[in-house]
């Protein structure tokens, strides 16, 4: 089962080898009422502590496998399932320490059905989550 | 008696509480709870391993059933036109989304499918390839016993051409697996008090979407023969059992008086919370079921 907001408390943690962190994992419960192909997700921002990462420079691990928004947008047969996790990648040298930070994001959904200047649409989370290990 | 209304729910009522909060068998034993018959589903949501559910999924869907005593009533999909950027899905691949989804409602005993056309303008145009991918799965819907049916949706009223295209179609190809469904928030007549929705404030049909279309119910009269299911949408229903947007009072004559004895599947879509949507729905059963046993009480 997820937590009830987008952005989950477990699966907020740094990335990378202990020592030679090179990013944040930031786990997500799907952006959407229903699943939904890869390739209608085009992309995420994420803040961190105020630190802006635009979607084109984030990615998302799904399944195991890690998604640029390129790999996203190809992504027309591989599906985010209801209830299926995912992490958005930043990439932020170094990691975060451990401590209550600050992350926002904006998951960009196109749903085919919204008039054409509604995709993609924003779904946003913001909230305090916890990183426990350096 | 026969020419009683059917009453189901739609998981979909639940989106705030499923799947952090509630199961598919919590939400089968709520739906049941309230004296419903059938229940609706959306695919994506609801089925695990959508489109290909695996045999355990199966036996626990079939179980449900079983236990609960409850029918699947309509299945929702989508026909995502633009999954790819830049280039629209052909008729081919739209027929193929259809098929997908035909079979997996088959598959679980639905008698209704829903697709949701992408569409290609503001006023929610769906994709053109609507026409000729349906008409390629018409015979695959009929040897299925399957009905298709676009769901006539705020902001589209009744009387406008995306209506019109899909009944020109059903007296074109003579189909009996193709046919409309009506959802009840076109009636709405009055302001949402609470609601985030998708669409933006300042987008040409906020104000339409926030205060109501106020389609007045007498225009179902026109189009009853092509009437197969109705999504009964609703926001809020007060401690005093009175329904804030949706004008009941006035669509359950109408429903009567054009003898329509299909389903009337509860919606819920209100604020977006969960622990809300399980009691809004039992109350709006027993406004609905008032209503009907009022109309019944007047002599026709």
């Amino acid at each position: 089962m997820y937590e009830f907001q987008l952005i989950q408390s477990t699966g907020f943690r740094n990335h990378g080898p202990e020592g030679a962190r090179d990013g944040v994992e930031v786990r997500l419960r799907l952006p959407n009422y229903r699943g939904m192909r890869l390739s209608l997700l085009d992309g995420i921002d994420v803040t961190l502590d105020g630190e802006f990462f635009s979607h084109e420079v984030t990615s998302l691990i799904l399944g195991g496998t890690v998604y640029d928004l390129a790999a996203m947008r190809d992504a027309t047969t591989v599906r985010w399932a209801m209830g299926e996790h995912a992490s958005v990648l930043v990439p932020k040298p170094g990691g975060l320490l451990p401590g209550i930070h600050h992350v926002k994001v904006a998951a960009l959904v196109r749903s085919p059905y919204f008039p054409p200047h509604l995709q993609p649409l924003p779904v946003h989370g913001e909230r305090l989550a916890t990183i426990v290990l350096p | 008696m026969e020419d009683r209304f059917k009453y189901g729910v739609s998981l979909y009522s639940f989106t705030e509480d499923f799947g952090s909060v509630m199961s598919i068998e919590e939400g089968f034993d709520h739906i049941a709870d309230t004296g419903a018959t059938g229940i609706e589903i959306l695919g994506e949501t609801h089925v695990t391993g959508y489109p290909t559910p695996d045999k355990a999924w199966l036996d626990r869907w079939f179980g449900l059933l079983d236990r609960t005593g409850l029918e699947p009533t309509n299945m929702c999909s989508w026909v995502d036109t633009k999954l790819r950027l830049g280039q629209s899905l052909s008729v081919e691949e739209g027929a193929a989304e259809l098929t997908r989804d035909l079979t997996l409602a088959h598959q679980l005993g639905f008698k209704f499918l829903r697709p949701k056309f992408g569409v290609i303008s503001a006023d929610l145009v769906p994709d053109p390839i609507w026409a000729p991918a349906v008409e390629r799965v018409l015979d695959l819907a009929h040897k299925l016993n399957i009905v298709i049916c676009p769901e006539i949706h705020s902001p589209t009223p009744i009387n406008h051409p995306v209506v019109h295209g899909y009944i020109d179609f059903i007296e074109r190809t003579g189909t009996k697996n193709f046919a409309l469904l009506i959802d009840t928030g076109i009636f709405q007549d009055r302001p949402l008090k609470s609601w985030v929705h998708e669409v933006p404030e300042g987008d040409s049909d906020h104000a339409k979407l926030i205060n109501g279309m106020k389609v007045n119910p007498e225009e179902l009269v026109g189009i009853a023969p092509y009437i197969a299911f109705i999504q009964a949408k609703f926001h809020h229903i007060d401690d005093n059992l009175h329904d804030e947007n949706i004008p009941w009072e006035k669509v359950m004559p109408v429903l009567k008086r054009i003898g329509y004895t299909g389903y009337l599947s509860s919606e819920y879509e209100g604020v977006r919370e969960p622990w809300v949507a399980i009691d809004q729905v039992r109350r709006q059963h027993v406004l609905l079921r008032r209503l009907e046993a009022a109309c019944d009480a007047v002599p026709a």
